[in-house]
C-alpha cells in the first residue's frame, strides 16, 4: 500500500498528465514511470508482526511495491521501538522460492495446477456432496491463533450459522485452551486484567515455566530495562530447564515436572500460615470452590469430563493446604522448603508489587486449569490483582490467540460472544448473522485433538485447515499423519508455503502473506492492531477470509456473505463489533485502530481510551463504582479460590523409559518453522532441531556433543543430534528438544494426553529413552 | 515504450483554461486539491536523543588510538552483514556459552571497543548499550545453507549524497532507531573507513546533521 | 508541506538537458512524455521555506519555456 504522501505524489502526476493530454492530443506516457520515478523512497506503514502473542508493533518498510526492509514502531507502546530478529526479518520468507502462488490439485498421485476458480468449485462442491452423504458433522474446520479477527470470524459463521455444525476448532486449543479456562473458573472473564504497561511498575517477576528471554524476548528486554532503571526489581526464574532466562534472573528455582501445582499450595500455606493474607480483599471479593478430583487425562478417543464446583469455606481451604507444608512436599518439587518460603515472602510482602508471567509451561500441561486457578489463588489472597505492577498474567503465543481464536471464538464450544450450549448467546449470534438460531446447535463436538482422531476413525469425511500446520504441531503426529492420508477424508489445505500438512492434501489453496491483505490481530494484553494492505499477494494467493467467502457463495449461503472484495475486512470486523458492545468487552471503533497503533479493550467510547487495568473500578467503568474491585465475569462479583490438589502425570519415567522429555521453541524460530526456516538469517543460526540432554547423563551415555541419537517413546522415534551445554540446560534424567524442524519431528514421540478441563494437550511431559545411533 | 499512458479528465480543461500561457500562474491556494489530514495523537516515541552522548567521553580517545596495524572493516562487509539496510547485523565470529547474556559477555568487548589481537581487529561498539539480551536480535551463522532457496535482494543502502548546499554538512540517511549513538558507528578503528568521521571530538553531531527521518509521516494511513 | 505538479514546456531541442537538470534538482521528480517535448514535474518539499527556495531554482532554470502549474496539496497538520 502506498503511503499518504506518495499518494498525493501520484495523484499530482496524475493531474498533470491529464492536463497535458488536453493540450497536447495525443501525447504518452510511459505507463511503469510513476511507479519508477515516484517510489524511490522507503515507504514506512504500520502494523503489528507477524509472530508471536506479544504483538510488536511494527514499520514494513516498501519500495517499488515490494516490501523491503523492517524496524520496530517507535509509537507503539508494546515494544517502543525495539524488535527481536524474526520480527526484523520476517517479509523475507515471502520471497521463498518455493512459494505457493497457484492452487494445487491432486490427480491420480500428483499435484496438479489449476486456476482459482477451478480449485474453489472443487472444494465446495466435495463438502456439499460430504454433507449431503454424511450429514453437517462430517465436515470440519481446523484454523488458527494467526488467522486476522476476519478470518477466525467468518469461518465460525460458515460453519456454525451457515452449515450448523460446531466441527470448527482451532490450534489455539494447543496453546491457550487452558489459559482460557483459568480465566473462566476463576474470573468468569477471559484474558489479563493488566497490561504489559505493569512491567514498569512492579518490582518482582515470577517466571512460572516460561523461558521469556527466548520465547517474549520483547517483553523481557523491557523488564531488564526496568531492572536497570529501578531499585529494588527481582526477576525469579521458576522452572524445569536451565535456559537464558535463568543466567538473567536474579534466582533461579529449578523444579520436578508437573509439581508446579504442589508449590503454587505450598506457597498459598505459606501466606496463610505467616498471616500475609490480604483479609479485607479476601472478605469482599473472593469466594472459595473445590473441583473434582482424579479426572484423568483424554489418553482414550471420545474422552468425556465435566468438572463440578462445590463451594467451601475459608477453613476447608486452609485445611486442604496442610498437606502442602514446603517441607512436606520437597520430595514431589525438588525445591526446597527455604526457597518455597523465599517466594512466598515475595508474594506475602505488602510492599512488594508482584507480577507472575506465563505461557506453555504451564497451559500445554494435563493439569493446566488447575494450574492457572492455582497461581490465581496466590494473587487473590493477597489481593495483588488488577493493579498497575501488581497482577497474574498469561502470555500467548500466537500473534492473534486473543484477538481472534479467543475474542471472536473459533473452538467447537464458543460463539463470539459466549457460548453454543446458552440459547441466549446462540439467539445474539443468530441475529447478527440472521440467521434462524435453531440451526446453531447446542453441543460443541469436536476439539483439536479428538478432531483429528475422528479424521482417523473415519468420522469426519472433509476437513479444511488454515493458517496453521497440524502434522508438526499436533502431539502424537505418528499416529495422526496416516489418519490424514486416508481415502476416507478429503482434506483442503490453505497456507502459503508447502508443509508437511500440505503434503497430505487433496486441495492446497495458496494464501496472502500477513503484509499481503489488511487484517486484525489481537495480542495478550487485550491490545487490537489494525494493518493495511502493503504489497501484493503473488500469482493466485489470496487471504483466507476471502477463500472463505468464496466457498461459502458456491455452496449457496451468498446472502450471508454480502462482502466486498476490497473491502471485507472492514465490513467485517465492523459486523463483528456489535458482538461485544458494552462496557465490558467494548472494541475500538475501526478509524480508531487505524491511526493509532493498537488499542486495548475494553475501549470507553466517551473519553476514547484503553482499559489498562480490568476490574478495579478506578481504570475500568465497567465496575460497580460503589466497590473498589469487581469481578464482573462473575454473577455474584466475586473471584473464585480453587481447592486444586497436586496430580501425577499421566506418564512418568522408568525402566524402560527413564527420560522426561519436555518440548518448546527457540527465539529464531517461531512455531513449526514453516515461516522462520524460509528467512535465511535465522536458519542459518539454528539450520535443525536438536535434543537437550544434562552433562551427566551424557557422560554416562557416552554421548558427545553433535553425536545423532534416538530419542524412543512409546508412540514413536526420532533421530537428533545432541545439544550439551549449549542454548539450554535441562535438569538430570531430562531432555529437552525444540519442535520446529519437520525433519525431526519430535511430535511423533509425544503424547496426547490432555488436561481434561481445557482439552489442551501436554507437550511438555512424557516419557522417553536414548539410544546412540 | 510499449504501452502509453492516457488520462483524460473533463475538469481539467477549466483549470488548463486558467493555467495556461503564464508561467507559474497558479498561486497555490488557487490550486486545485486540498485535503486535511487528522492529526495523529501524541504518543511517547523512542526517546531518538537516549544514547547521543554516551561514547563523548572517549570521543577524544578515538581520534589518538592508534590502528596497530588491525584490519578495519569495509563497508561493504559492514553491509554483508545485514539482510537488509537497517537490520540487526549477525554475529560474524564464534561465540560460547550460548544461554549467557550480554552483560557477562558480548558487552565486554562491544561496549566500549578495543583491540582483539584474535581476530586482528577492533570490535565494533555497540549504538545500544542498554539492550543486553544481545541474541534477541543479533544471531551466529551455523551453516551456510538454506532451508528453500530465498529471492530476496537487498535494497541498497542509503548514501549521504543529499546536501542542501555545496560544501554543507551531509545529513543522516538513516533512521536513529536503535542507532541514536553516531559514534558507535562513525568513529574510531572499528568503524568501517567509509563511513568514518574525521572529527568524532565534535560529539554533537546533530549540531550540524540533519535527520532525513521521513517515517515519522508516512506511519499515517490515508483516511478519506 | 506542498506537492504540486506542473506540465513542463522546454526550450526546443533542449528537452533532455532539462529533464537532466531537474534529476539533479532536490525535491522534484520528472515524468517526461514519450513522444512530445513536453514532461510532467512533481514537487515535494516540506516547508513553504524550502518551497520558495526551490521557487527561485526553478524560476533560474533556462532551459524551461514554459511551467504551468497543474494542482497542489497542502497538509495541515494541527
Amino acid at each position: 500500500m502506498m503511503n499518504r504522501r506518495n499518494f498525493l505524489k501520484k495523484a499530482a502526476a496524475a493531474s498533470a498528465m491529464a492536463a497535458a493530454a488536453t493540450m497536447i492530443p495525443g501525447i504518452l506516457f510511459a505507463s511503469d514511470q510513476i511507479d519508477k520515478k515516484l517510489s524511490g523512497d522507503i515507504n514506512w506503514t504500520k502494523g503489528p508482526c507477524r509472530f508471536c502473542g506479544v504483538g510488536c508493533g511494527v514499520l514494513i518498510g516498501t519500495q517499488k511495491g515490494k516490501a523491503v526492509a523492517v524496524k520496530g514502531d517507535p509509537n507503539c507502546s508494546v515494544n517502543k521501538g525495539l524488535l527481536c530478529v524474526k520480527g526484523y526479518h520476517q517479509i523475507m520468507c515471502t520471497s521463498s522460492a518455493d512459494r505457493l502462488t497457484k492452487p494445487l490439485v491432486k490427480k491420480n498421485g500428483k499435484y496438479v495446477e489449476t486456476s482459482m476458480e477451478e480449485a474453489l468449485d472443487l472444494v465446495a462442491s466435495k463438502m456439499k456432496e460430504t454433507i449431503e452423504k454424511h450429514g453437517k458433522d462430517s465436515v470440519a474446520m481446523y484454523t488458527s491463533g494467526q488467522s486476522t479477527i476476519p478470518e477466525g470470524y467468518v469461518a465460525s459463521k460458515f460453519m456454525k450459522g451457515a452449515i450448523g455444525t460446531n466441527n470448527l476448532d482451532c490450534n489455539a486449543r494447543l496453546c491457550m485452551a487452558s489459559a482460557v479456562t483459568g480465566f473462566l473458573t476463576t474470573f468468569g472473564a477471559d484474558e489479563p486484567m493488566g497490561c504489559y504497561e505493569d512491567i514498569e511498575h512492579a518490582n518482582v517477576f515470577v517466571l512460572w515455566g516460561n523461558n521469556m528471554a527466548e520465547m517474549h524476548p520483547v517483553l523481557f528486554s523491557r523488564m531488564l530495562d526496568n531492572r536497570l532503571n529501578r531499585k529494588n526489581v527481582k526477576i525469579i526464574d521458576l522452572a524445569t530447564r536451565t535456559t537464558r532466562t535463568s543466567k538473567a534472573a536474579d534466582k533461579s528455582i529449578l523444579f520436578k515436572p508437573q509439581s508446579d501445582l504442589a508449590i503454587a499450595n505450598a506457597i498459598c500455606y505459606e501466606l496463610i500460615n505467616n498471616g500475609w493474607v490480604n483479609n479485607s480483599f479476601v472478605e469482599k471479593h473472593i469466594a472459595f470452590n473445590k473441583g473434582k478430583t482424579n479426572i484423568g487425562y483424554g489418553l482414550e478417543d471420545k474422552f468425556k469430563f465435566k468438572d463440578k464446583a462445590t463451594p467451601i469455606d475459608f477453613d476447608q481451604y486452609k485445611s486442604f493446604l496442610e498437606d502442602y507444608r514446603p517441607d512436606k512436599v520437597e520430595a514431589i518439587t525438588g525445591v526446597s522448603a527455604k526457597d518455597i518460603k523465599y517466594l512466598a515472602s515475595l508474594y506475602g510482602d505488602p510492599n512488594l508489587k508482584v507480577v507472575s508471567f506465563w505461557c506453555m509451561g504451564m497451559n500445554q500441561h494435563t493439569r493446566g486449569t488447575w494450574i492457572n486457578n492455582l497461581v490465581y489463588n496466590i494473587h487473590l489472597l493477597t489481593g495483588k490483582i488488577s493493579q498497575p505492577g501488581n497482577g497474574p498474567f498469561s502470555l500467548t503465543g500466537q500473534p492473534s490467540a486473543c484477538g481472534t481464536a479467543r475474542e471472536v471464538g473459533t473452538f467447537t464450544h464458543k460463539l463470539p460472544k459466549g457460548v453454543v450450549m446458552n440459547k441466549k448467546h446462540r439467539e445474539l449470534a443468530a441475529k447478527i448473522w440472521k440467521v434462524p438460531y435453531e440451526r446453531i446447535p447446542d453441543k460443541p463436538t469436536y476439539h483439536a485433538t479428538e478432531m483429528f482422531r475422528a479424521v482417523d476413525r473415519g468420522d469426519i469425511k472433509f476437513i479444511w485447515t488454515q493458517v496453521t500446520n497440524p502434522l508438526v504441531s499436533l502431539p502424537k503426529t505418528s499416529r495422526y499423519r496416516p489418519a490424514m492420508q486416508k481415502d476416507s477424508c478429503f482434506v483442503v489445505v490453505s497456507d502459503v508455503f508447502p508443509t508437511p500438512t500440505s503434503d497430505v492434501a487433496d486441495v492446497i489453496l495458496p494464501a496472502a502473506w500477513h503484509v499481503e491483505k489488511s487484517g486484525l490481530y489481537g495480542n495478550s494484553e487485550r491490545r487490537t492492531q489494525y494493518w493495511d494492505k502493503m504489497v501484493e499477494a503473488p500469482g493466485e494467493a489470496m487471504p483466507d477470509a476471502w477463500m472463505t467467502i468464496e466457498i461459502a457463495r458456491r455452496m449457496g449461503y451468498g446472502d450471508l456473505f454480502p462482502y466486498s472484495k476490497e473491502n471485507h475486512h472492514e465490513e467485517i470486523y465492523n459486523e463483528y463489533r456489535q458482538f461485544h458492545a458494552g462496557k465490558k468487552h467494548n472494541m475500538a471503533p475501526l478509524e480508531v485502530l487505524k491511526k493509532q497503533s493498537g488499542v486495548i479493550w475494553p475501549y470507553i467510547e466517551e473519553t476514547g481510551k484503553s482499559t489498562q487495568w480490568r476490574f478495579n473500578s478506578k481504570y475500568d467503568p465497567a465496575c460497580n463504582q460503589d466497590k473498589d474491585f469487581d469481578f464482573y465475569g462473575k454473577p455474584d462479583g466475586k473471584a473464585v479460590i480453587w481447592q486444586r490438589p497436586y496430580e501425577p502425570a499421566p506418564e512418568i519415567p522408568d525402566n524402560e523409559y527413564p527420560f522426561w522429555l519436555n518440548t518448546g521453541r527457540v527465539i529464531e524460530h517461531w512455531h513449526t518453522g514453516s515461516m522462520t526456516r524460509r528467512i535465511p538469517v535465522l536458519h542459518q543460526a539454528v539450520p535443525n532441531a536438536y535434543v537437550e540432554l544434562h552433562p551427566d547423563d551424557a557422560k554416562q551415555m557416552g554421548i558427545r556433543n553433535k553425536q545423532k541419537v534416538k530419542v524412543i517413546s512409546r508412540r514413536g522415534t526420532t533421530i537428533l543430534p545432541a545439544s550439551i551445554n549449549e542454548r539450554g540446560l535441562p535438569t538430570k534424567g531430562q531432555v529437552f528438544v525444540p519442535f520446529f524442524d519437520e525433519s525431526m519431528m519430535i511430535n511423533d514421540v509425544t503424547l496426547d494426553a490432555f488436561c481434561p478441563i481445557s482439552k489442551e494437550p501436554d507437550y511438555k511431559k512424557c516419557a522417553v529413552r536414548i539410544e546412540k545411533v | 515504450m510499449k504501452q502509453g499512458y492516457v488520462i483524460i479528465g473533463f475538469w481539467i480543461v477549466l483549470l488548463i483554461a486558467a493555467g495556461f500561457i503564464v508561467k507559474a500562474s497558479l498561486t497555490e491556494e488557487q490550486a486545485l486539491n486540498y485535503s486535511e489530514i487528522i492529526a495523529e495523537p501524541a504518543t511517547n516515541a523512542l526517546p531518538v536523543e537516549e544514547g547521543m552522548f554516551r561514547l563523548a567521553g572517549s570521543a577524544k580517545a578515538f581520534l589518538q588510538r592508534p590502528n596497530m596495524g588491525a584490519t578495519s572493516t569495509n563497508l561493504e562487509e559492514y553491509y554483508k552483514r545485514r539482510a537488509f539496510p537497517g537490520a540487526p547485523p549477525i554475529i560474524p565470529h564464534p561465540t560460547e556459552e550460548a544461554h549467557s547474556m550480554g552483560g557477562n559477555d558480548c558487552l565486554q568487548c562491544h561496549q566500549n571497543g578495543g583491540y582483539v589481537d584474535e581476530y586482528k581487529a577492533f570490535a565494533p561498539i555497540t549504538p545500544h548499550t542498554e539492550y543486553i539480551n544481545c541474541k534477541q536480535c543479533h544471531l551466529p551463522v551455523n551453516t551456510t545453507g538454506v532451508f528453500k532457496p530465498n529471492r530476496w535482494k537487498k535494497t541498497d543502502a542509503p548514501e549521504a549524497k543529499q546536501q542542501a548546499l555545496l560544501g554543507s554538512p551531509p545529513i543522516i540517511p538513516h533512521s536513529l532507531e536503535m542507532r541514536n549513538n553516531c559514534l558507535a558507528c562513525h568513529a574510531g578503528p572499528s568503524a568501517p573507513a567509509e563511513i568514518r568521521v574525521s572529527h568524532p571530538d565534535r560529539v554533537n553531531c546533530r549540531q550540524c546533521h540533519a535527520l532525513n527521518d521521513n517515517a515519522k509521516n508516512t506511519t499515517k494511513i490515508w483516511t478519506r | 508541506m506542498p506537492i504540486k505538479s506542473y506540465v513542463a514546456f522546454p526550450r526546443k531541442g533542449e528537452k533532455e538537458q532539462l529533464i537532466k537538470v531537474l534529476e539533479n534538482t532536490k525535491h522534484c521528480e520528472v515524468l517526461p512524455a514519450t513522444n512530445k517535448e513536453v514532461l510532467v514535474l512533481v514537487t515535494d518539499t516540506k516547508d513553504d521555506q524550502q518551497e520558495e527556495a526551490l521557487q527561485q531554482i526553478l524560476d533560474s532554470i533556462e532551459e524551461i519555456e514554459h511551467l504551468n502549474l497543474v494542482s497542489g496539496f497542502s497538509e495541515k497538520i494541527t
